[in-house]
């Protein structure tokens, strides 16, 4: 497990920013800071890039999992520097981030090709086209070493186990077999309201009177869902609108169970940015594109753009403690598992790092430090199977929102299957991720264990003899895929911490299956870090830069 | 239209720090070299665009960008690569000792899916230096090691003169050009981001 590596020293031992952890905020701000000139050293106990935000060979993902979970925490005392340095070492010891891990091998088949896997540790994610993270691409460089592949579709659960199409443009309402004539109609009205709302905004902005059209101040304040009532939707078009279309996570409809209930106006912004994804790309049919490879290319990405930008990088060096000046209090400085100091003007840790902080006067809480304020839990789930949850469908998400699996049921379900020609799996099977919000970890495995019963035939037990199950399925033509293997975890998900001193927290993989909050969260520590930079200047091309560092 | 990916062949470029892959990569690519030695900072990839029998291939050279320093490439920069090239340096024994784990984390990281006939090229560089008096990596012992992995296609280069760079590229390129071609894993229907975004920005301005 401890594999530190013997490598030669690092210099300089002086840098603007030390990076503790390469997840995707971790690997974007490294990026950033490189991107603006600051000498930047970006380290990672692991000996793979990502942290919580990897894709991982299905033996790695297990073990990371089992290593990360509440189980196996670990406290490390820190032998005191012998010299007086002035400077106290605070350990710095790792929280776990998941509990409650099960795992359940029914076939031996997929660890048996175990590296022809990548994982992601949080999924389901996906990148929405028109989506700022895109642009963020764009703009960074990354999409050159990064391909991506479309997602085919997007489906609700009718609470009775069909997944029926999401109708979210003009032409999939038209090709719609289950919407009935009306249904049909009120969406379409509802879509050009929205379009109209959406021109007339922008028509105020260029100065023009804006027209009739647009919806009320009153009504954007107002709660969506009510909204969508008075706009006359059906219950059945209500719940596509909220779950698989503006990704509503809590119950709209129950206010004593709601604990964010989505605006009228954020709604609208959710559906404006869903339409703009449509067709963004001419191969790209629907709003979604994911990464060959997996969600972890995109760390991986970025950490590449950071080496370019001259960042150091170290992986399987764990960071021990952090250095404290004995004066002043404030941090100014590492410990390596390696024993050397390196020292920095601001240090960004991943929100895994727990400082142990000695610190008797500071505020109340400093013992907490990285302590979680939410009660809130995100349950994850993965299985492998050898069918696709729907026929001819490769890549697809899916919704069973609130109350469809049972009356209890708070928080929407997402669903995310990937097949092989995103590179994820061996061919001719699939993952299926899939995720909520919950309140502890007994409810989270309810309703996910739910949801996955609903989609898949799960052996009734893990006999590891029996392996002729996925044989006897396929001739009874059962409609459900089996269940190969499946893991179950929960995840905390802490509100990331506010600067404290010199160090910063990045934000935990969030139980969105989009990139933007997180986005937004990275980029406002960039500007609280660096106000006066810009967050990825336009650059010159690669090559030139390349050229350039020759001739010098 | 044909895939895109087909005419594309990725190289990458391993090797410990120091050994000349920039210098390479850049005496190949821009015909320039540069004396003063600075950890890579600023390499990404250089393309080049190279002829086969009327058909016309882009050569993408990726450069490890310095994270070779404390062995920490990503698997991404692996994933891929059409032909791996190993270089040392002709006057370090260790960078020459160091060709064996170089490999066996590409095998490993990379996992071709035939790792037996996976073309890697090793460039001996520096031979140059000194007239060849500080040399500690005799030709014989570098050909021996090449032919008992398989028969390695082994060239001794100098990128600061450009000593057999562009023959050694040539064969780089041959060698990519037959592995992509076997290579039928190889995934279509990609969507190019970078494309149809151009005509978008002009309108949005974020």
């Amino acid at each position: 497990m401890d594999e530190t590596a013997s490598y030669p020293p690092i210099e300089p031992s002086n840098f603007d920013l030390i990076v503790v952890g390469t997840g995707l905020p971790e690997a974007i701000l490294a990026s950033a800071a490189s991107a603006a000139g600051k000498s930047v050293l970006h380290l990672d106990p692991n000996p793979s890039y990502g942290s919580h935000y990897a894709s991982l060979p299905l033996q790695e993902f297990t073990s990371y999992i089992e290593s990360h979970s509440s189980q196996s925490s670990s406290i490390l005392t820190i032998p005191q520097s012998d010299m007086d340095s002035g400077f106290t070492r605070v350990p710095l010891t790792t929280q776990p981030l998941y509990s409650s891990v099960e795992i359940t091998s029914y076939s031996s088949e997929p660890l048996a090709q175990s590296r022809k896997f990548n994982i992601d540790l949080s999924g389901p994610r996906v990148l929405l086209c028109a989506d700022a993270m895109i642009d963020l691409i764009l703009k960074s460089e990354v999409n050159q070493y990064m391909e991506f592949k479309s997602i085919d579709g997007s489906f609700i659960s009718d609470g009775e186990g069909n997944l029926e199409s999401v109708p979210d443009s003009r032409s999939a309402i038209f090709k719609d077999r289950k919407l009935s004539f009306t249904e049909k109609n009120q969406l379409m009205r509802f879509f050009k309201l929205v379009q109209g709302h959406l021109e007339a905004a922008t028509a105020a902005d260029g100065g023009e009177s804006s027209e009739s059209k647009s919806i009320s101040e009153q009504d954007l304040e107002s709660p969506f869902v009510e909204f969508l009532s008075k706009m006359g939707l059906s219950a059945k078009l209500k719940s596509i609108v909220l779950y698989a279309i503006a990704m509503a996570e809590y119950d709209q409809e129950n206010a004593d169970v709601c604990r964010s209930v989505l605006k009228t106006k954020d709604g609208i912004d959710r559906l404006a940015l869903y339409h703009s994804s449509v067709g963004r790309f001419p191969n790209a049919p629907g709003a979604m594109i994911y990464p060959i490879y997996g969600q972890g290319e995109l760390p991986q990405a970025f950490c590449r753009r950071a080496a370019v930008k001259g960042c150091i990088y170290v992986l399987r060096m764990p960071v021990n403690s952090l250095l404290m000046d004995k004066a002043s209090g404030s941090y100014k400085g590492v410990c390596l598992a390696s024993e050397q100091e390196l020292f920095c003007h601001k240090l960004i840790l991943a929100p895994s790092f727990v400082v142990q902080s000695p610190l008797p006067y500071s505020s109340p809480d400093a013992h907490d430090f990285g302590s979680r304020n939410t009660t809130e839990k995100l349950a994850r789930s993965i299985c492998i199977s050898k069918h696709s949850l729907k026929l001819d469908v490769a890549n697809c998400l899916a919704f069973f929102p609130p109350r469809s699996l049972f009356p209890e049921q708070v928080t929407a379900i997402h669903v995310l299957q990937l097949s092989s020609n995103v590179a994820v799996c061996p061919s001719g099977m699939f993952l299926t991720y899939l995720s909520a919000i919950c309140e502890d970890d007994v409810q989270g495995k309810n309703l996910l264990h739910t949801a996955i019963d609903v989609l898949f035939h799960v052996p009734v037990s893990g006999s590891p003899g029996n392996n002729n199950f996925v044989e006897d399925q396929s001739e009874t033509g059962d409609a459900k895929p089996a269940v190969l293997w499946s893991v179950f975890y929960t995840q905390e998900l802490a509100k990331f911490q506010d600067v404290r001193d010199n160090i910063i927290r990045t934000p935990m993989p969030d139980g969105s299956p989009y990139y933007h909050d997180l986005l937004v969260a990275t980029e406002k520590i960039f500007r609280e870090l660096y106000s006066g930079e810009e967050f990825f200047p336009k650059s010159t091309s690669s090559e030139e830069g390349a050229a350039q560092e020759l001739e010098d | 239209m044909p895939s895109r990916r087909r005419t594309l062949l990725k190289v990458i470029i391993l090797g410990d720090s120091g050994v000349g892959k920039t210098s390479l990569m850049n005496q190949y690519v821009n015909k320039k070299f540069s004396n003063q030695y600075k950890a890579t900072i600023g390499a990404d990839f250089l393309t080049k665009e190279v002829q086969f029998e009327d058909r016309l291939f882009t050569l993408q050279i990726w450069d490890t960008a310095g994270q070779e320093r404390f062995q920490s490439l990503g698997v991404a920069f692996y994933r891929g690569a059409d032909c791996c090239v190993l270089v040392y340096d002709v006057n370090s024994m260790k960078s020459f000792e160091n060709l064996n784990n170089w490999r066996e984390e590409f095998l490993i990281q990379a996992s071709p899916s035939d790792p037996e006939n996976f073309p890697f090229v090793v460039l001996g560089n520096k031979v140059d230096v000194d007239g060849g008096n500080s040399r500690v990596v005799s030709e014989k012992k570098a050909r021996a090691w090449c032919a008992s992995k398989g028969n390695i296609p082994y060239f001794e280069t100098s990128a600061k003169e450009g000593t057999n760079v562009e023959e050694a590229f040539q064969c780089i390129a041959k060698n990519a050009l037959k592995s992509g071609e076997e290579e039928e894993i190889y995934l279509p229907d990609t969507i190019d981001v970078a494309a149809s975004s151009q005509q978008r920005t002009g309108g949005c301005e974020c």
